[in-house]
């Protein structure tokens, strides 16, 4: 017999929680986050038992949980919706499931709207349907959701494939309290996590440090790494751009690495790597640039939006082996093109004849030519904005970008 | 006997360019504007750290964006930002927004420690920078820096640039607004088609000190040039006529 544990709402301890469950059975199938099969056959004890030792593995984690017990998958995971703790013997089957609505089948939008149309809403009904004409109009899937709403389900199990940690400690060797011995002890425990890595065959994404310190408390940083690698250089490279804008409370005393984010495979290396871009030492630049600055390096996008500063957003630059690659872009335009800066907001005198700008600013710069108005107007369903914006040539030469909202003038930009 | 022809051997592959090395000083990075890569021999020299003055409205900024333009065709460039960029005219000069590394720094000490960066790194082929108020000897060591990365440092100064910058630039270009471009009559009907630019050499070793190029810039609007799309009477307004 099969038990199926769901846990409506998916907690972040979800593997954690599988692990815990490696207690009562071992074969555990970690069908999606949230829901699991256990294999019960052979185990002592009857179903009261079994659910009664998975709440008891599960109680130090606090979260709601239904289990159901059923012959198979499906009739596990329906026993699930009639109720927790609910059972569908073996034989009753059909029976049992016929008032489970369709949702536990995890059909797609289309197909449940054009079932429910037909007026069919339970397993009941769907088992009901004549197999032939069902599978003919619903296709080669239909034939699988008639089997399991008849509780006929010969998915086998997966055990659950454990991960393996790959890291490494230092503890009990004395305070670091030089930048020195961190570098040197961080070369040890990459020079260990490499290595596992290299005999799993694996390359890591991101390294997570775990750094004890002398006051008790422990903190945790997580680096990503330009492209996944088992390079003991590389890691250590982006480490130290990393911890070098980092200050510690007091003084290190133990040292945890773990590789994370784990793939398979080896490393991507180009046959002609000759002008190519190094994903490592840009990884690297940017860890340092942000160590020094603060702020990660950031990369624009531009969007469709009426007002200038909504036009564009910046998230942090992720550099892709795409980048580098020589790919035939579009022929840039054939002269320079003009560029806006823009200022910062400030408000503005403006000397308005004949309905146009005819003087900017204090002292006074005569608008020699004057392009606009053009209306923008946003937000009127919470925060109405509306402006009248214009492009503004003065006297001495500058070329403005100033706008009109409500009764007062602003400079928003400076054509450069 | 042996060493002396495999060094002979050597100099002249070298020479004939058969091991695709070149001098930094040699090696060009081309603006793609014919005028202004005529008057810089081809191109701002690779390992350069090149000024572009002028006051403001004096077409710097859209040179420097032509650089970053033709850099983010074939690697990354960057760009130090005081928070005036507008990206949706640099996507429009035909930057590669994805190639494009902006660096926000809003103090000086900031702006040069992220420049030092990214110079050192040689990950951007073109650095473009604002011009902060520092000392001879950071700016000497900026241009060192570039100069042994081969990568162009851009600065944008202003028309009367501190001595400071001027002493350890290898290229100083002075910009000037020549005239305005308008299109349509007046009001909503006018756009600002472009503007003329007039680009003298004040400082390189290779160019008369008094050369100087016109370079127009031209409005786009999705890939098209405003002229061509606008209706109504092109107005040509010169500041200097009036």
């Amino acid at each position: 017999m099969l038990l199926c544990l769901v846990v409506p709402a998916v907690p972040q301890c979800w593997e954690e929680m599988l692990d815990a469950l490696d207690a009562v059975t071992p074969l555990v199938d970690d069908a999606r986050i949230g829901v699991a099969f256990l294999d019960m056959r052979g185990i002592a004890g009857d179903t009261t038992t079994w659910m009664h030792s998975v709440r008891n593995v599960l109680a130090r984690f606090n979260v709601p949980v239904r289990l159901g017990e059923g012959p198979n998958k499906i009739c596990a995971y329906a026993a699930t919706w009639l109720g927790d703790g609910a059972r569908i013997a073996r034989g009753r089957e059909r029976e049992m499931l016929a008032s489970v609505p369709l949702d536990v089948l995890d059909l797609d939008d289309g197909t449940r709207d054009r079932l429910h149309l037909l007026g069919i809403t339970t397993l009941g009904a769907l088992a009901d349907l004549p197999h032939g004409p069902f599978v003919r109009r619903f296709g080669r899937e239909a034939a699988r959701w008639h089997e399991w709403a008849r509780g006929i389900d010969h998915t086998p199990l997966r055990p659950r494939a454990h991960a393996i940690p790959i890291e490494a400690s230092l503890l009990g060797e004395g305070p670091i309290d030089a930048q020195a011995q961190l570098f040197f002890a961080l070369r040890i425990l990459l020079a260990r996590v490499c290595g596992d890595l290299e005999r799993c065959g694996k390359r890591a994404a991101a390294v997570q440090l775990d750094v004890e310190l002398d006051d008790g408390s422990t903190q945790t940083m997580q680096v990503l790494l330009a492209s996944p690698t088992a390079s003991e250089r590389a890691m250590l490279d982006v480490l130290r751009a990393k911890l070098e804008g980092t200050a510690w409370r007091a003084p290190l005393v133990g040292l945890r690495v773990r590789a994370a984010n784990l793939e398979e495979g080896g490393e991507e290396l180009a046959l002609f790597a000759g002008d190519d871009i190094d994903a490592q030492n840009v990884a690297v630049t940017l860890a340092r640039i942000e160590a020094v600055l603060g702020e990660p390096v950031v990369r624009a996008h531009t969007q469709p939006a009426h007002t200038l500063e909504e036009r564009f957003v910046y998230t942090p630059f992720a550099f892709t082996v795409r980048a580098q690659t020589p790919e035939k872009c579009a022929a840039l335009p054939p002269e320079i093109v003009p560029q806006l800066r823009l200022l910062a907001v400030h408000e503005i005198e403006v000397v308005v004849a004949y309905g146009e700008p005819a003087f900017v600013g204090s002292p006074k710069r005569a608008v020699l030519e004057c392009a606009g108005p053009w209306r923008v107007e946003e937000g009127w369903f919470a925060a109405p904005v509306v402006r009248d914006e214009y492009d503004v040539l003065l006297d001495d030469g500058e070329l403005v970008r100033i706008y009109r909202q409500g009764k007062h003038w602003y400079a928003r930009g400076l054509y450069d | 006997m042996v060493h002396r022809e495999r060094f002979l051997e050597l100099k002249r592959r070298l020479t004939s360019g058969q091991l695709g090395l070149r001098s930094p000083v040699e090696a060009r990075e081309s603006v793609g504007v014919p005028a202004l890569d005529r008057l810089l021999g081809g191109g701002f020299p690779s390992g350069a750290l090149a000024t572009l003055e002028g006051g403001p409205s004096s077409g710097r900024w859209s040179i420097a964006v032509r650089m970053l333009a033709q850099a983010t065709r074939r690697g990354l460039a960057a760009v130090i930002d005081e928070g005036e960029l507008y990206p949706p005219d640099l996507e429009r000069a035909g930057v590669r927004l994805d190639r494009l590394l902006v660096v926000r720094a809003r103090s000086p000490l900031a702006l040069v420690r992220a420049a030092d960066l990214l110079v050192r790194s040689r990950i951007a082929r073109v650095i473009v920078m604002p011009a902060p108020v520092l000392r001879a000897a950071l700016w000497m060591r900026l241009a060192g820096l570039a100069y042994r990365s081969g990568i162009v440092l851009l600065v944008i100064a202003p028309a009367h640039a501190a001595p400071e910058l001027t002493g350890a630039a290898n290229l100083r270009l002075g910009c000037a607004l020549d005239r305005v471009l308008l299109c349509g009559s007046r009001g909503v009907w006018c756009m600002l088609a472009g503007f003329d630019v007039r680009v003298e050499i004040r400082k390189y070793k290779r160019t008369a000190s008094d050369a100087h190029a016109y370079v127009r810039a031209v409005t786009m609007h999705e890939g098209v040039p405003v002229r061509e799309r606008a209706i109504g009477r092109a107005v040509l307004s010169a500041v200097g006529e009036r």
